[in-house]
């Protein structure tokens, strides 16, 4: 299982951030994520692998400056 | 050392006011050419229209200046102001100062919203705001002591010139045992010897028993100051809780606070962890959506960027808090303790390094090339400590690097330095230079714009391609992101007042990553919301990072999350339980639109302030060479044939590059008649008569500076 934003979602072999957020209501609008502790960031989302029991937080990212 | 020479040129005993609602309802004027302390009551009008902090600044500071002023006249003012809700101990980021002055960089108003203790210190000793004129030979030290009602102008010849040192030292000098009691401003000897010094202001970490430093760093303003003859000014204050600013609803006041603290508390740990990062959290992400600017800003992503970034520094950060002002929750001024510089003066001591930040990471690491977490610590520390804006140092070194890579310059005229991107020790040196007033340093410190001329005048360099690539607006050094792919960041930056710093809007994420605002139409709303609701919190003397740095958690699903509407509001409570004044969230917008018109209009009459002065170098609006070109080549061929239906078929790289141009330099131009338009001014870029009427600043002198503009009813 993966923890996603505190709730738990089902993980499968060769699992990408990218199908993880599926389960994510509007996932357009996710840009970064962290995957057990380390940003990830869209562009990388196809080619980032969710290990099992991976914990996964979504990080509003709209600020800066 | 041990004994200091004091000698007390003017003591001036006063009363000090009850503060009523967030203010004194007083101002200090200090003229340090005759020496004159001059207290000053705030007319109700300024108060109503101007609100206080940056607002206050600017209201002084049109009374100093004529529109034939320069930076260096003794009748330009340094202006220092907190605002009504700064000193609120217990509601997050309140402990701001905003500093304004005539530019050395741009002829124009600059100001600096800067943390640390002086500005609150300087409102419960008694005064909304602080104005300082005229000039002195030098090593001249003012005190504002509120606990014992007393201003002196004091000439202390033998204090050191570091900034470090010097706050050390009169912090254990006036606090009297109490360290905490004491905030000190400075500069340091590259504030005197180029045009973009910054000031420190300091605040006492009880924890760690030391002196610890923030950095008014844009524009120049600790040139003014050192130029002045300033050494330092030292604000004594002794307590502080949440009735010290007397709110109108104390109740209300407690209520607001703790709400958002609370959810400060509770989410910053999930989201993007400031108590523990700070911004370096932004360094990756800026380099994964290519945002990340590296050599002068050509790049926005470089394999080295995830070495200088969050997961570095925390490790590196000294843990403990790390709040600017008393009882912020948000708390994100790291440090690292028992740095041990390679270069310099300190080479081989251990010294606390107060930073870095996003901005200096970016600007004297990734952009200069360096990926070297030591390197980056070490301009950090010599620039803060000799008084040197890290942001135009770092845009500037830059700059000079690719002039040199581009043969537009050479060893000839660099004494010899080896300014090619990475070369880390040569831009130490550099900024050493910087500092002593030598060499090469003494021609980078004057600041990109006036390097163009320079290169283009004495070393015969390509003026057009000095201009396309040198990363200023207005005379001010860009601050350090990547707009080629976002045409509302390039407005966020070339259409900002003072010149291209992102305090008053950060659209790229809004605009390139989310596509929030396709039309023209859409991006003049973020260009007007966005930059007015940010310039509020510098009329109040607060701090933008906790409104939309930690967000709710419902955040995502409210009509507009951009504007995260909860804080608003709570903003608006905050302001109507401190001064009684019942505050909307659109009342905050007319407030700071009030203020930000007034301060157009004063480019205005300082020579600046029209559609031209809003012109941005090519640099940021796309690729100005071949190789940018082809580093993103699939990127601006799709861009070519799909946006703006070009057959690019047997086109050279060159002729694409052209092509690209007039497309994205056309576009900025049709963003500035939206964003123009929006704003109530003309299409020069002028407020209107209605403008400044429907906003009540139509006073005879603003009337005046529209009409010799060309403007009127």
């Amino acid at each position: 299982m993966i923890t996603l934003d505190g709730k738990q979602v089902p993980w499968r072999p060769d699992m990408s951030v990218a199908q993880l957020l599926a389960y994510v209501e509007k996932p357009e609008q996710v840009a970064v994520i962290r995957l057990n502790g380390k940003l990830v960031s869209r562009p990388v989302f196809e080619a980032t692998a969710v290990p099992d029991n991976a914990e996964v937080v979504l990080i509003p990212m709209i600020a800066g400056g | 050392m041990t004994q200091l020479e004091i000698n007390s040129v003017r003591k001036v005993a006063y009363e000090r006011p009850a503060i009523e609602n967030g203010y004194n309802n007083q101002t200090l004027g200090i003229d340090l050419s005759s020496t004159a302390v001059d207290i000053k009551p705030v007319p109700d009008q300024m108060k109503e229209r101007f609100i206080g902090g940056k607002g206050f600044d600017l209201w002084l500071l049109w009374d100093a200046v004529s529109g034939e002023t320069r930076w260096n006249d003794p009748e330009n003012a340094v202006c220092i102001a907190s605002g009504p809700m700064g000193g609120t101990p217990g509601y997050p980021g309140s402990g701001k100062s905003i500093v304004t002055s005539i530019s050395p960089l741009t002829g124009s108003v600059i100001d600096s919203n800067v943390g640390g203790y002086f500005g609150p210190y300087l409102k419960f000793s008694g005064f909304d705001a602080l104005a300082i004129t005229g000039k002195t030979a030098g090593d001249t030290v003012i005190l504002i002591d509120g606990i014992d009602e007393k201003i002196e102008i004091l000439e202390m010849p033998d204090l050191p010139n570091d900034s470090y040192e010097l706050s050390a030292v009169l912090t254990g000098h006036f606090g009297q045992g109490k360290s905490s009691h004491i905030s000190v401003v400075s500069s340091g000897p590259g504030a005197k010897n180029t045009l973009f010094g910054c000031l420190n202001f300091t605040w006492y970490d009880g924890q760690r028993k030391m002196t610890r430093y923030k950095q008014a760093g844009r524009g120049g303003i600790g040139t003014v100051f050192a130029d002045k003859g300033i050494k330092a000014i030292v604000a004594r204050w002794d307590s502080v809780s949440l009735k010290s600013n007397q709110p109108d609803d104390l109740d209300g006041l407690r209520t607001v606070s703790k709400l958002y603290s609370k959810e400060i508390v509770t989410l910053d740990p999930k989201q993007n962890k400031m108590a523990s990062l700070g911004t370096t959290h932004l360094v990756p992400i800026m380099n994964d959506f290519d945002l990340l600017p590296t050599h002068n800003f050509k790049f926005g992503q470089h394999a080295g960027g995830n070495l200088i970034g969050s997961e570095v520094f925390q490790h590196i950060f000294d843990k403990g808090f790390d709040g600017c002002w008393r009882g912020c929750t948000v708390a994100c001024s790291h440090g690292v303790r028992d740095f041990v510089p390679f270069t310099g003066p300190y080479k081989g001591k251990k010294v606390f390094v107060d930073g870095p930040e996003y901005e200096t990471i970016a600007g004297c690491g990734s952009n200069l090339g360096i990926f070297d977490p030591s390197t980056i610590l070490e301009i950090n520390f010599y620039c803060d400590n000799y008084g040197l804006d890290t942001i135009s140092v770092g845009t500037s070194v830059a700059f000079v690097m690719e002039c040199f890579e581009m043969s537009q310059i050479s060893v000839e005229h660099t004494g010899g330095l080896q300014l090619y991107f990475g070369n880390r020790l040569d831009a130490l040196e550099l900024i050493h230079q910087m500092a002593r007033g030598e060499g090469f340093g003494t021609v980078v410190g004057q600041g990109i714009r006036r390097m163009k001329a320079l290169f283009a005048r004495e070393y015969g360099a390509d003026a057009a391609i000095l201009q396309d690539i040198g990363m200023e607006s207005k005379g001010l050094e860009f601050s350090e992101y990547m707009t080629k792919e976002s045409l509302a960041q390039q407005g966020g930056y070339g259409m900002a007042l003072k010149g291209p710093q992102h305090d008053e809007a950060w659209l790229i994420f809004l605009d390139m990553v989310h596509n929030f605002m396709p039309t023209f139409d859409q991006k003049a709303e973020a260009l007007h919301w966005f930059p007015m609701f940010r310039t509020w919190f510098s009329l109040c003397g607060l701090c933008k990072l906790p409104w939309n740095d930690i967000v709710p958690e419902d955040n995502k699903d409210t009509l507009e999350p951009a504007k995260v509407m909860k804080h608003v509001n709570w903003y608006a409570d905050y302001f109507t339980a401190v001064t009684g004044r019942k505050s909307s969230p659109d009342d905050l917008i007319s407030m700071s639109e009030a203020v930000y018109n007034f301060q157009r209009v004063f480019n205005l009459k300082m020579g600046y302030g029209r559609r031209e002065h809003d012109a941005i170098p090519y640099r940021a609006m796309g690729p100005v060479t071949v190789e940018e070109y082809e580093s993103r080549t699939e990127r601006y061929d799709k861009q070519l044939i799909e946006k703006h239906e070009l057959d690019i078929a047997g086109l050279s790289v060159e002729e694409k590059v052209a092509a690209l141009r007039k497309f994205r330099e056309e576009q900025y131009a049709e963003l500035q008649d939206a964003v123009y338009q929006r704003r109530g001014w003309t299409q020069d870029g002028i407020p209107t008569v209605a403008t400044v009427k429907r906003l009540g600043i139509d006073f005879p002198e603003v009337l005046a500076v529209l009409e010799e503009n060309g403007v009127s009813a």
